[in-house]
């Protein structure tokens, strides 16, 4: 982990690191840093708040899993601090940028924390004295619980405002660690940079600039994200839903929409901020969740936009399983009821009424913004903004900005989810990478020593107890402890190292165990969640096994809750040293296994997905199999002729084919269907079958991209297929290019949406209709200006700043009117003509329409087929709609749950061709990290099966909720080292106990439990 | 804290899965949430890990309540470990019924890494709850005929 | 495979209860994939039998053991020297390994752990169904692959009976009758016509009616 903080660690401005610049630690930037260190390629990554983390770490829980955000946030926030390329710069800021692509030179600012970041041990004593000094910015109640932003900060120590300080020489010496610098200073630095990636987010809107919402006066009216805090079990009530007014616990809470997104009558934004919608769903299923009868949740909204990956599911069950009340409406206002604090909303309903509705507290689902300072950035690196001041990016180069070498991602690109972060985040990457050079890495094994083997050597165990200052030393007698640690069986020294993580005292504990020939080791401290791999690196550099040495949590687990008794937290404090004593006697050296990687690519599908990531990997040198199941490229892109932005998407296809088919590096197998499948990460082989011959042929490839694409839906509804003026939106984008005459002589064009999506069959949304079906009204009314076009839609879903373009249409004259679902429109043909019957929201009648042309949204549908053969070959789960399922849904939308396997475009969920593109690059790019590396390395914490004892009862098989182990031709189950996730529930379940989980092995635990009881026994 | 007659400190095990309840702990202890010292945390890495043994070894060398702690459901790193541990403690629970020790002494609960203060609670309520029940009989019985 | 449940606690204990030192004996073949008496469940049975006399404060020493299986002399004759230390042997096998204890080691006692169920087949993790009742005479190569002696609850051979209704035994819904599915193998096999083919009587001596069995291969014979 290095951060940069110190002007003596700053790499000298002379010398020639060629590195990648990212610009903004919150999940995109990590996500995008993470990539590019895992290629080998060096990074800084600079964020002007202490901590990385951005937005995410504020919320409670994430939709659509309701997951717990610290639990999935925080691995990839340690992942980044460990890596070993990546330099983190917190409190940093970008002045000035010279040079171009290949050669940029960027000076930065760092500004002082006032506290030094090897020092601290984030005890937490300055922000309990002196509250007002530390650097602490979450919603609503600034200081509590704890005054990290979050608990898992990184890095993890604490800031301090300076000027908000009135006793600074009563802090300094407030502080255990000695840790306060009171004369920081701000330090300029200049690094040089191959190219940048821009991932700073962006703000949310300030809802306190509308009126009609009470400027922000109105104590129950918040907004979504300080609801996530007041919700949150890390927030200022730890979790607790009480109203600011009073505290009571509201039992009406409504959820306003499109607050400062979609409206230009105010301060507001015009385009759509994508996520309010699943976020208010989220918050209201949650509350629903805890609270079931007791409160009632009600979403005023204007277009429900449920567009991603599986979403429309999500809506569902909040409506119908958790009773989440829906009102399509356009609130007006929010008044205070006379006498209470309770609130009033004034809405106007889809019919036209004004109704008025009182509740106990209102949430604001404000969007995003762009702050000033980023318009300030992009000028000061010369990127062109759009009028929205997002950076601007082309349709098929999606995350490039206008200044070649410097790449976007997340918010500030455009309004977007946490999924849609990520994946842009690692095309970033992966666009960033091209053409910077791989940093030589050190072989880092062979600076190390032997190993000793200490497996045949009576016990030698070093016990060092932390004292971490105060913290530890305060409540326990820690010479005590490790007086008393010294007389137990087997321990050959024991002794008190003060703040064991300093890197004084590992050096201190590396040479002990040189000099001692130490072969096991205790440290009494704290977590060996966040300070074990550090012991570990410890003990390696030492000569010894880095599975030796185990923690005793005397901190976070005794002294920090036990406080007030001290003497039993310190008769715990000698049993869990006794504890990690045992368990440690009985650990084993284990090796990390390493496998060669296959360098070379296998991508399923030959579509604007799968070109497009072989594309990029054989630019870089990787040698790609493409296969492609029809006869020749370019998939379902190949029917869209051009995009809503007005690009030609057929002249797209066209260049992308050719680039593929003229690729050295490229190996394209048409007519080619995958038969058989065996192999690890990094060495694969699959067999194949293909050509008009279906020959056999195995193919051995490291890494496997799947971009099968997905199919144009052709339900048999609304005379679909048997009346010659019935076409699907896709159909119609070649009458619109081809026939462009005959569009001049019809008079009336109705479409409509959800035909086959959204519905029990298919239940999800297709997402591209809403955007199809208004690029098609466009281009009608380009061609024949006088034409009616009706849209008869559910919802419309011109999600993020497509929805300049449902405000373009509206202004041009399409009529868009909302039908139920309950009662949707009948069609009757009569002659050429086709009569659409629709029942009208606002006259509150039906009305009929003599329609020349019925154009249907039908949307897309999964490739059932050829997902479900794949699925099975490669053992890859699929949802219920037939979509290959990613491994996190959050976090890591683009790998499979089999190592070595990623998705691509539309075989994972609908979406248009630009966010295929960006999928693809990022696919490309999370192959391209795990093939950069020459060999694997997998941890040894693995299952390992006893051949002897082994039944072949098949329990592990069946138990393994990875589908690992196997009966082997040998008839006893196999693990492999290389898949095995390392939980250990065939161990716990096997009835012949003929498996063992490394690192935590029966006698390890058994040896714990008797060390803690024996005495008592 | 060695017994003397009249007060009964209980000896309480928690196994505790890496990723969410031993998380949860660390943060009960960032947060400086108390909870009784009688908890005594086994860490593993996920619940699915926890063997039936392993709780029935806990009671027998003489802990007075034993429990296993994992994520939420659906939040399993495992995908599933969590549903496991349930199904051994459920089958743990049906064997002490039978055995006379009672299935009381034995419990899971759920929790994500972020709940400290439910990770205290937990801790609390289940200490008391054995308090309650008084010691363990098997330790009660061997320490009569030991004194 | 043969598969086996545990016996009641109470029935256990009272077992033990006379004895200071038992041998606790677990196999390694059937019922350790039917989970009933592998390693495992005589470590759990181990402890759980401590903890209960414990409780009453006596103390009762156990043994435990695995054999890898409990049907063959040999290793049964691994068992010894730990039965020489012991007062009684409790067996986790199914009744064959019961009994070849009690033959090896005439002086001590055994009991069985388990209860011996019957010849079946993991339908899932978990569940096991009676798919054989050992009757020396197969006829499953006319029945479809589904044996109307295991699986029919009167064993009839010319089935199914008036009892059968929409495709379940009449002596719960739970059961399918197994002509039933006879018949629905033969549809699918296309072999309707052979349904109609009437068994004759049968000779029930290879079964248990003929007394105890044995096989003999005189060409194994050393």
């Amino acid at each position: 982990m290095r951060y940069y903080e110190k002007n003596n660690s700053i790499k000298g401005d002379t010398e020639d690191i060629r590195q990648i610049l990212v610009i903004g630690g919150g999940l995109g930037g990590i996500r995008t840093a993470l990539d590019i260190a895992e290629t080998g390629r060096n990074v800084t990554l600079i964020d002007k708040a202490q901590a990385i983390g951005g937005l995410m770490t504020q919320l409670d829980r994430t939709f659509p899993t309701n997951n717990c955000d610290l639990c999935t946030v925080a691995p990839t926030l340690s992942a980044s601090g460990r890596e070993l390329h990546i330099d983190i710069m917190p409190l940093t800021q970008l002045q000035s940028l010279e040079g171009e692509a290949g050669n940029f030179a960027a000076e930065i600012e760092t500004a002082p924390r006032y506290i030094d970041i090897d020092r601290c041990t984030s005890c937490g004593v300055c922000a309990e004295k002196y509250p007002e000094c530390v650097v602490f910015k979450p919603g609503l109640d600034p200081r509590a619980p704890t005054c990290m932003r979050y608990p898992q900060a990184t890095p993890f120590a604490f800031a301090i405002d300076m000027d908000k300080c009135t006793d600074v020489d009563g802090l300094v010496n407030a502080c255990p660690a000695m840790a306060i610098i009171p004369d920081d200073k701000p330090k300029t630095t200049t690094i040089q940079a191959d190219s940048i990636v821009l991932a700073p987010g962006a703000e949310l809107f300030d809802y306190s600039l509308l009126d009609n919402y009470g400027n922000g006066i109105l104590k129950n009216v918040v907004s979504g994200m300080e609801y996530e805090r007041i919700m949150s079990a890390s927030g200022p009530t730890n979790g607790l839903l009480q109203r600011p007014s009073d505290g009571s616990q509201p039992k009406k809470v409504a959820w306003i929409q499109c607050v400062g997104s979609r409206d230009i009558n105010r301060v507001d934004s015009p385009y759509c901020s994508s996520v309010c919608c699943m976020y208010a769903l989220k918050e209201a299923i949650v509350t629903k969740e805890r609270f079931q009868d007791d409160i009632e949740a009600t979403i005023y909204y204007m277009d429900m936009r449920t567009f991603g990956k599986d979403y429309e599911l999500y809506l569902n069950r909040a409506q119908n399983d958790y009773n989440v009340k829906l009102v399509a409406s356009r609130p007006h206002s929010i008044e205070v009821a006379p006498g209470t604090d309770d609130l009033v909303l004034l809405y106007t309903t889809d019919e036209g009424n004004m109704e008025r509705e009182e509740f106990d507290m209102v949430v604001l689902s404000t969007g995003f913004k762009i702050p000033a300072d980023l318009i300030a950035l992009a000028e000061k690196l010369g990127v062109e903004l759009d009028q929205n001041n997002f950076a601007k990016t082309s349709t098929f180069d999606p995350v490039a900005t206008s200044k070649n070498g410097i790449y976007v991602c997340g918010l500030f690109e455009s309004p977007k989810d946490i999924p849609e972060t990520i994946t842009q985040a690692s095309a970033a990457a992966c666009r960033a990478c091209e053409g910077v050079g791989r940093f030589v890495q050190q072989n880092t094994a062979d600076e190390l020593p032997m190993e000793r083997d200490v497996r045949n050597e009576d016990a030698k165990i070093g016990v060092f107890i932390c004292d971490c200052g105060e913290n530890i030393g305060g409540v326990l007698d820690v010479e005590e402890i490790a007086k008393y640690a010294a007389g137990l069986p087997g321990v050959a020294l024991a002794e008190v190292v003060g703040h064991g993580c300093s890197s004084e005292s590992m050096e201190r504990i590396e040479s002990r165990i040189t000099s001692e020939k130490l072969n096991r080791v205790v440290i009494g401290g704290c977590s060996p969640r966040t300070h074990e791999a550090k012991f570990q690196d410890t003990l390696r550099k030492a000569g010894i096994n880095k599975h030796l040495v185990d923690m005793a949590n005397l901190r976070d687990q005794n002294t920090w809750v036990h406080v007030n008794q001290p003497e039993a937290a310190a008769v715990k404090a000698k049993e869990q040293i006794r504890m990690s004593i045992n368990n440690v006697v009985n650990a084993r050296p284990l090796a990390d296994f390493t496998l060669p990687v296959n360098k070379d690519v296998l991508v399923v599908g030959g579509g604007v997905s799968g070109m497009t990531s072989a594309i990029s990997l054989a630019d870089q040198g990787f040698k790609v199999f493409l296969l492609e199941i029809a006869d020749k490229l370019g998939g379902i892109a190949a029917q869209v002729r051009r995009t809503i932005e007005g690009d030609d998407a057929t002249a797209f296809v066209e260049s992308l084919v050719k680039k593929t088919m003229g690729h050295e590096n490229i190996q394209v197998l048409t007519r080619a269907v995958v038969v058989d499948h065996a192999g690890m990460p990094g060495m694969f082989n699959t067999g194949i079958q293909f050509g008009p011959r279906m020959q056999y042929r195995s193919i051995k490839h490291g890494a496997t991209i799947l971009a099968t694409g997905a199919l144009p839906n052709k339900p048999a509804e609304y005379l679909l297929g048997e009346h010659k003026a019935v076409t699907t939106q896709l159909d119609f984008d070649s009458v619109l290019e081809d026939a462009p005459e005959s569009i001049k002589e019809l008079d009336n064009f109705v479409m409509v949406q959800c035909v086959g999506s959204r519905t029990a069959e298919n239940p999800n949304c297709s997402r591209v209709c809403c955007l199809s079906a208004i690029k098609n009204a466009l281009n009608i009314l380009d061609l024949n200006p006088e034409a009616r076009v009706f849209i008869l839609y559910r919802d419309i879903r011109t999600y993020g700043l497509y929805e300049d373009y449902y405000s373009e249409a509206r202004k041009r004259g399409v009529i868009f009117a909302r039908y139920n679902p309950e009662t949707p429109p009948r069609v009757n043909a009569s002659g050429d003509i086709i009569e659409v019957t629709y029942k009208d929201q606002i006259f509150g009648r039906e009305l009929v329409i003599e329609a020349d042309r019925l154009i249907l949204s039908t949307g897309l549908i999964a490739d059932d087929e050829s997902t479900e053969d794949l699925a099975r070959i490669f053992h890859l789960p699929r949802t219920g709609d037939g979509y290959f399922l990613e491994d996190h849904i959050k976090l890591r939308p683009l790998d499979l749950p089999v190592k070595g396997f990623f998705v691509a475009g539309t075989a994972h969920a609908p979406k248009n061709i630009g966010e295929c593109v960006t999928q693809a690059q990022a696919a490309a790019g999370r192959a391209k990290t795990l093939l950069a590396k020459d060999s694997i390395s997998l941890d040894g914490a693995v299952a390992k099966v006893n051949n002897n004892t082994c039944a072949a009862c098949l329990i592990c098989v069946r138990a393994c909720p990875f589908n690992v182990p196997f009966i082997n031709a040998d008839g006893y189950s196999e693990i492999d080292p290389a898949k095995c996730h390392g939980c250990g529930t065939c161990a716990s379940e096997c009835p012949a106990k003929a498996i063992q989980l490394m690192r935590f092995e029966d006698d390890q635990i058994l040896a714990e439990l008797e060390a803690l009881l024996e005495v008592i026994a | 804290m060695e017994k003397s007659n009249n007060t009964f400190e209980p000896v309480v095990v928690a196994f505790c899965c890496h990723y969410c309840a031993y998380t949860a702990a660390d943060m009960a202890g960032s947060q400086r949430i108390a909870y009784p010292a009688n908890v005594k945390i086994v860490r593993v890495p996920c619940s699915g890990k926890v063997d039936a043994i392993h709780l029935m070894k806990a009671l027998e060398k003489g802990a007075d309540g034993v429990y296993v702690a994992g994520c939420l459901e659906g939040d399993c790193h495992f995908n599933t470990g969590n549903i496991a541990a349930s199904r051994k403690v459920t089958k743990v629970k049906i064997l002490l019924d039978e055995i006379g020790i009672g299935s009381e002494r034995i419990e899971m609960f759920l929790m994500s890494a972020g709940m400290g203060r439910r990770f205290a609670e937990v801790a609390t309520e289940f200490t008391e709850k054995i308090r309650n029940l008084g010691p363990n009989p098997v330790k009660a019985a061997a320490d009569k005929a030991v004194g | 495979m043969i598969t086996a449940e545990r016996k009641p606690m109470e029935e256990i204990v009272e077992c033990a209860r006379n004895f200071s030192r038992v041998l606790l004996v677990g196999c390694n073949e059937c019922v350790t994939v039917c989970a009933a008496g592998g390693r495992k469940e005589v470590g759990l049975l181990a402890s759980a039998l401590r903890m209960h006399f414990m409780k009453e404060g006596k103390n009762l020493e156990i043994i435990e053991t695995t054999l890898e299986r409990q049907c063959d002399p040999e290793y049964i004759d691994e068992l010894a020297d730990s039965v020489g230390q012991v007062d009684a042997v409790l067996s986790m096998a199914c009744g064959c390994g019961v009994q070849e204890i009690a033959r090896r080691y005439k002086d001590k006692h055994v009991f069985p752990m388990v209860n011996t169920k019957f010849m079946g087949a993991s339908e899932r993790q978990g569940v096991w169904a009676e798919r054989c009742q050992g009757c020396g005479d197969c006829v499953l190569g006319i029945t479809g692959g589904i044996c109307p002696i295991a699986r029919c609850s009167k064993r009839i051979l010319n089935g199914p009976c008036g009892g059968s209704t929409g495709g379940k035994c009449e002596i719960s819904p739970d059961v399918d009758c197994a002509w039933q599915l006879i018949w629905d193998r033969m549809k699918s096999l296309g072999q309707e016509d052979r349904y109609e083919e009437v068994m004759g009587a049968r000779d029930w001596r290879t079964s248990r009616d003929g007394g105890p069995r044995r096989i003999i291969r005189e060409d194994m014979a050393l």
